[in-house]
């Protein structure tokens, strides 16, 4: 039997390197909250051990989140649809006809340009969410959003 | 050609305003009165009769409307002038609000919804108020303008030149307000009202006063409790719901209901992306149902323009679905159950919700608390077990006569049609629990509602059979054999 498979591009391997970067500037922000607040508030005798586990914990997210984004984190665009994979702990896939396209834009956050990196958005008329992709070398997104404005234009009607 | 002129509101808005903006001064009135009389300056209580009186004028003699070149054009305001203007085939709703004082004039107030996500007062298309045959000719105009933009064969078969009654308000239907969200609502309204009345007369309890409450004090407070709640439901109902006609005329559904301020909404058939079957536990208790639009472009949280039925019989609820949806299958037809892995996650996620009480329920006991804590222990539990057991039976799918259904819930159940043409896409959502058990959360994407229509839990193949039969060869594509 057959099942829904992955889409066919990974993203760029410098979103790994972000990604890690984002998470461990959060990682050590919260290590240092968590770690303050046992050493502060902590019962005796507790309170290094609070603060050690506090460390592990934030580190541990801070070096496997990344790797498990960037494994999951994948798009294609067909003649007529795009579909998207995101997410870690839970994953989303969506489909989208290219009929259905209503805008594309680009996005470069201030660490990702440093990266030089770009996230697409595919927004269709529904309310429940957007098709995004994280973390798409800048060329390849520019071309991304060209090929994918040249297919939705082809197609008439208003998209609803 | 020259151009279309453009078109006042109906002069006798002018007493609507006054009428209302008095209503609204009225306490104000009430006090420069008091206070004219006291001091002896009657002036300042003309200025409170003259400011509302003048902003009505001011209103009328600033608004004008018009249709042209295939646009509704609205222009308003005397200093910030304000041009409002929206392509005519963009024009989902049509909403014909009259309060009594409307009523009383033959007026009615036209809400044009073109579905933009706007919600400041001043970007809505409002025309307050027209004469009630002109706002009917309008509404008529607009909503055939829209088919016609679409064109293709379909709109002429959409259209109806007769008037057909699908359903229509009976005293019967009074039977389902106590079992409706009203009737939460009364019940907040009387906690509220209570609240407000203790704080503010500051009632005191004596030690005689509690040692006279015995049983028949309590029951007796229940009951007046439990009678009050019903008759706000069943007022509440009427109230919104009297009169309540759905037809069908032109190429649209219309909603006509409300007892006092008479509402009209219209629906533009080929807008009308499927139906919501609103099954909510204490309503099917009573067997009964509400039937909910899903509109493309109308988002969810303008629910008032998407009632399509109000708690009424089932049977009435599955004649309206059949009769919007075209056919009664979506609604009737058995659907495929999600099977025993949805299932047992059904169990397991109620169960662990149930933990936290019956961990500390334990803990009490142990640290010397009273045993019957371990009672309300295992009523937590047992409640989990039905709530588990009902939600499982209420997972189902199907793709069922050109419309893809999904149906889930307890408390708030619910079985939502969309057909096959209004769904946009597919979203696939599935933790690693989920993936372990070969389940996803299945939500085809649609542009009216909530943008979904959602159910959790469905086996990952079901999932693409779903997929694969509403939209052939879109999620075709990305199949591998494993």
């Amino acid at each position: 039997m057959s099942q829904l498979r992955d889409p066919a591009h990974r993203v760029s391997p410098r979103a790994l390197l972000m990604w890690h970067v984002e998470s461990g500037i959060s990682a050590l922000a919260v290590a240092t909250g968590l770690g303050v607040a046992a050493v502060l508030l902590g019962p005796d005798g507790l309170r290094w051990w609070l603060l050690g586990l506090a460390v592990v914990v934030c580190a541990t997210v801070a070096v496997v989140v990344p790797r498990w984004r960037y494994a999951v984190h994948r798009w294609e665009v067909s003649a007529n649809a795009v579909y998207t994979q995101r997410g870690w702990w839970a994953q989303e896939r969506r489909i989208a006809p290219m009929s259905r396209v209503q805008t594309v834009d680009l996005a470069q956050g201030p660490l990702a340009r440093l990266f030089g990196l770009a996230t697409v958005t595919v927004t269709t008329a529904s309310a429940a969410g957007p098709l995004q992709i994280e973390g798409l070398d800048r060329p390849v997104a520019l071309a991304l959003v060209d090929e994918l404005t040249l297919k939705a234009d082809l197609v008439a009607g208003d998209a609803t | 050609m020259s151009p279309v002129p453009w078109q006042r509101l109906d002069p006798r808005m002018l007493l609507v305003h006054p009428i209302k903006e008095v209503a609204k001064f009225l306490p104000v009135l009430i006090g420069l009165l008091v206070a004219g009389g006291a001091s002896g300056t009657g002036p300042w209580a003309l200025l409170g009769v003259g400011i509302p009186v003048g902003l009505g004028v001011v209103r009328y003699l600033t608004t004008t409307y018009r249709i042209a070149d295939g646009r509704v054009e609205l222009q308003r305001g005397l200093l910030q002038r304000h041009t409002l203007s929206t392509p005519v085939d963009r024009v989902r709703t049509v909403d014909l609000t009259a309060s009594p004082v409307h009523r009383l004039l033959g007026l009615a107030t036209v809400v044009i919804g073109t579905g933009s996500v706007v919600s400041d007062s001043d970007e809505r298309l409002v025309l307050d108020a027209l004469p009630r045959e002109e706002a009917a000719r309008l509404r008529t105009e607009l909503l055939l303008t829209t088919v016609r933009a679409d064109a293709g064969p379909l709109a002429t078969d959409d259209h109806v030149e007769q008037e057909q009654v699908v359903a229509r308000f009976s005293p019967r239907w009074l039977w389902y307000a106590p079992f409706s969200g009203t009737a939460l609502v009364g019940l907040g309204a009387i906690l509220a009202t209570a609240a407000q009345v203790n704080e503010s007369v500051q009632i005191r309890f004596s030690e005689e006063d509690l040692a006279a409450v015995d049983l028949t004090f309590v029951v007796g407070v229940v009951l007046a409790a439990i009678v009050l709640v019903v008759a706000l439901a069943v007022g509440g109902y009427l109230v919104t719901n009297g009169g309540f006609v759905l037809s069908r005329y032109g190429a649209a559904w219309h909603v006509r209901r409300g007892l006092l301020t008479r509402r009209e909404t219209s629906i533009d058939v080929a807008r009308l992306a499927g139906v919501s079957v609103g099954e909510p536990a204490a309503l099917r208790v009573a067997r009964g149902r509400r039937v909910g639009a899903i509109v493309t472009g109308l988002s969810g949280d303008q629910s008032g323009s998407a009632v399509l039925l109000p708690p009424a019989p089932r049977g009435t609820g599955y004649d309206v679905a059949a009769a919007v949806l075209g056919t009664p299958a979506p609604v009737t037809a058995p659907l495929l159950p999600h099977g025993r892995a949805a299932t047992t996650r059904r169990y397991s996620r109620a169960l662990i919700g149930a933990l936290p009480l019956v961990a500390a329920a334990t803990l009490a006991v142990l640290a010397g608390g009273p045993a019957w804590l371990l009672a309300g222990a295992v009523a937590a539990v047992g409640a989990a077990l039905a709530l588990a057991t009902d939600r499982a039976r209420a997972l189902g799918h199907g793709y069922v006569d050109g419309h893809v259904v999904m149906r889930s819930g307890s408390v708030l159940r619910s079985r939502d049609a969309v057909a096959a043409g209004h769904v946009i896409g597919w979203n696939q959502r599935a933790t690693w629990f989920q993936r372990r058990a070969g389940l996803v959360a299945l939500a085809a994407t649609t542009a009216g509602g909530k943008g979904q229509v959602r159910v959790p839990d469905v086996p990952t193949k079901a999932a693409i059979t779903l997929a694969e039969a509403a939209t052939p060869g879109l999620v075709g594509q990305f199949l591998e054999d494993r």
